[in-house]
């Protein structure tokens, strides 16, 4: 708390007492003498008011919420000043010009709340009539034209602001600000009314309790100004007096307002605390958004962490688009001045920034964490669909190639048959043993280009399928190759073709008693055995990297018998 | 012999047909794709249509297709297909509907045009044609155990000769023996690999295929 913090409530405190003081030695005169209950309603509603005001102000120093509100308390309490028996002529005329302004300053504090910024003209509009009808019309304007001695009031202290004394114009001054009051208090009362009905859930929570004491409020205002319009001035018969009391209970009611919420916040607060202790243990994935969303209280909440300008991906590094609009608004955290991570959440946390704030803080390390582990994640995802794509790639160059071998050189070559054949008719002696040679010879290119074709990539995988593939192969391995019944129906090429290849594959290094395939659909992955008699001649890693690259895994085990097994899993869709 | 060429390829269209013009066929129509082929079959009616597997658009078996679509709206005619490939999977797809009346030949034999002749004939008598090559493969792939061993050396000649799509009579004249002997020699097979016999040649070639496609 700061000296000027202290003087405030040294003042309010000052302010109550003489009020009080004022009240008891004129009750006749006075609002508050008249009851204990009204003395505790005067010095209750005055105290709260300044206490909440100045606890605010100390709270956030940028806001003016906190001032204007405990010069509403100083302003209730200064409605006893303008009591004759008060005694100090400074406090008589300081009565005179503010006995009225209570209302102003509440209705300015409510719609102000919490942040301290009036916003929207109506509000402002509304708030400067309000300071006009109250400080001017009701307060200083009256105070000018008012003599107490002129008067008759013998008792009174000395008015320091009378310049003249003309009691038609206080009164004219008086009902205009009476009838002026009968149109901003119900047109603030509507506007907080309004605010209270459109917020969102979580700042209603904040703010209604403190808008609602206000409408009360500003209802009682209006129905006193009402009372008193037909007179012309504002006094304390017994109607007044009631309405006053209950000013005093709304006012109360205004700083519980107030005070709940910072209850709340300590129970924010409280929840921070535990993700702390919570984020000491390092969480599980996911476990970190789960913790964060319950300090939040936000069970939508999504966590995303940003890797490079405009991408984010979550905690398992999938990318994640960060929503537009749709109720829910994003928060970069930022650590050392770079964004660490973004959360994306009800919009109406936002109006917590303190709490936000002191999540991100709490939570800042183990996002760090996280984020650096989702950033590996998704450089291990781009890793795998890189080596993906070079397998694809590499695929589709050798069905090309396959292609360009049969649709390009074996018809050359086949071409080229029929024109030594047509030769052949034509020569006799030495050349035609020639030609003769020269075709067996041709025959064989041909026979050694469709074996290489085939070995490249076979067009019955692609026409077919894969169990024919397999049948096919089965009929020109090296070994033979036992297939029991394969899943019905054809996978994606990249699955078919990682199959063939690494049965082809392990056909070339199997010993004379060949292989045996066996395969099966699983849900959504297809499982390959392929057992072999004898040792794997070689290592397996190109065989992995193919199935790898499917995001598959590949377990080749040895059973005591003797047996290899080549157990392949590849994710094949659904 | 009437005959319609169908290939995508210009060159060889050419070629095949001055070779088959060279030995006394008469080359009735030219195809590129499968629509000008069947329109050629139908405006020729030819004894048999030579047909290149592969065909635009997608180059894959469009012969194989087109053959098919020859053999159902036009039983008279006999197609001979000829193929880059080896598997056996694509002659089957051929002979599965009607053995009778088509031939699966290796592009590269047809030079020999005493082979393309032959099968040219064949199919025109009603016979059917597969692949010396072919049927070899099927013969000799790796086995672990199989009755297949406990045939004679003839017997595999003459399994063989049968898979080829030939008839008791063309067995006979190419081995120089007596109606009797290869009748045995088939008996013999068919009893050894568990088949039951069929007299009718074009169903004994699926049953002996179907036999050798089994590892």
């Amino acid at each position: 708390m700061k000296p000027r913090h202290v003087f405030v409530l040294v003042g309010g405190l000052g302010l109550g007492l003489g009020s009080l003081a004022a009240a008891r030695a004129a009750p006749a005169g006075s609002l508050a003498g008249a009851s204990t209950l009204a003395e505790l309603v005067l010095v209750g509603a005055g105290a709260a008011l300044v206490a909440c005001g100045v606890a605010a102000w100390a709270r956030r120093p940028g806001s003016r919420f906190g001032p204007t509100l405990a010069a509403a308390g100083g302003a209730w309490l200064a409605a006893e000043l303008n009591n004759p028996q008060v005694g100090s002529p400074l406090l008589f005329t300081i009565g005179l010009v503010a006995s009225a302004a209570a209302p102003a300053l509440v209705a300015h504090a409510a719609l102000a709340y919490p942040d301290g910024r009036l916003a929207g003209a109506p509000a402002r509009a509304g708030v400067v009539l309000a300071y006009a009808c109250t400080l001017l019309a009701l307060g200083l304007l009256p105070a000018l034209a008012f003599d107490p001695g002129a008067q008759g009031c013998t008792e009174c202290p000395r008015n320091l602001l009378a310049v003249a004394d003309a009691p038609g114009f206080v009164e004219s001054a008086s009902r205009v600000g009476l009838v002026l009051g009968l149109i901003w208090a119900p047109a603030l009362a509507a506007l907080a009314l309004a605010r209270v009905v459109r917020a969102s859930s979580a700042a209603r929570l904040l703010t209604a309790p403190v808008l609602l004491a206000a409408v009360v409020y500003l209802a009682l205002v209006t129905a006193t100004y009402a009372h008193g319009v037909g007179r012309g001035f504002l006094s304390n018969d017994t109607v007044d007096h009631r309405l006053w009391l209950w000013q005093g209970a709304a006012l109360i009611g205004l700083a519980l307002g107030v005070a709940s919420a910072w209850a709340r916040g300590r129970r924010a607060r409280t929840r921070v605390a535990r993700l702390v202790i919570e984020l000491s243990d390092a969480p599980a994935l996911g476990g970190l958004r789960d913790a964060l969303a319950r300090a939040l209280d936000d069970p939508s909440l999504e966590v995303a962490y940003p890797l490079e300008p405009g991408r984010h991906v979550d905690a398992r590094g999938r990318p994640v688009a960060l929503p537009d609009a749709g109720g829910r608004a994003v928060t970069p955290l930022v650590r050392g001045g770079r964004p660490v991570a973004v959360l994306v959440h009800r919009a109406d946390l936002l109006d917590d920034a303190a709490l936000l704030e002191d999540v991100g803080a709490a939570a800042s390390l183990a996002l760090e964490h996280e984020r650096l582990q989702a950033e590996a994640r998704a450089q291990l995802d781009r890793l795998r669909a890189s080596r993906a794509r070079t397998v694809e790639a590499s695929d589709a160059a050798r069905r090309r190639l396959e292609r360009d071998l049969h649709d390009g050189a074996q018809q050359r070559l086949v071409v080229l048959s029929f024109a030594l054949r047509l030769l052949r008719a034509h020569v006799g002696g030495e050349a035609a043993g020639r030609v003769d040679a020269a075709e067996a010879e041709l025959r064989d290119a041909l026979h050694e280009l469709r074996e290489l074709a085939r070995g490249i990539y076979p067009a019955v995988l692609v026409d077919e399928g894969l169990a024919t593939a397999l049948d096919a192969l089965a009929e020109v391995g090296s070994a033979p190759i036992k297939i029991e019944p394969l899943p019905d129906g054809r996978f994606a090429a990249g699955v078919e073709a990682a199959v063939y290849f690494l049965v082809a594959e392990l056909v070339r290094r199997a010993d004379a008693t060949g292989v045996r395939v066996r395969a099966q659909r699983a849900e959504d992955r297809l499982l390959v055995e392929v057992d072999s008699g004898g040792d794997l001649d070689g290592d397996v890693v190109d065989l992995e990297d193919r199935i790898g690259a499917l995001d598959g895994t590949l377990v080749v085990a040895r059973a005591p018998s003797g047996t290899t097994t080549v157990r392949a899993e590849i994710p094949c869709g659904s | 012999m009437r005959i319609v060429i169908a290939d995508d390829e210009m060159l060889m269209r050419e070629g095949l047909a001055r070779l088959l013009g060279d030995a006394g066929f008469e080359v009735v129509g030219r195809a590129a794709d499968a629509p000008e082929l069947l329109r050629s079959v139908r405006l020729t009616d030819p004894d048999v249509a030579i047909v290149d597997i592969k065909m635009p658009p997608s180059h894959t078996e469009e012969g194989l297709v087109a053959a098919q679509e020859i053999r159902a709206s036009h039983p008279g005619v006999g197609v001979l297909v000829l193929s880059h490939y080896l598997e056996s999977v694509y002659a089957m797809r051929l002979l599965q509907e009607h053995p009778e009346r088509v031939g699966y030949l290796l592009k590269e034999r047809v030079s020999d045009i005493a082979v393309l002749a032959d099968a040219l004939r064949r199919i025109a008598d009603g016979e059917c044609v597969l692949d010396p090559t072919i049927v070899a493969r099927l013969l000799n792939r790796p086995r672990e155990q199989s009755p297949l061993h406990e045939l004679t050396e003839r017997e595999r000649e003459v399994l063989g000769l049968m898979a080829e799509g030939r008839s008791n009579q063309a067995i006979r004249e190419r081995l120089f023996v007596s109606p009797k002997t290869v009748e045995t020699h088939i008996r013999q097979i068919f009893q050894k690999l568990g088949l039951t016999g069929s007299a009718d040649s074009h169903r004994r070639v699926l049953a002996v295929l179907a036999f050798l496609r089994t590892p």
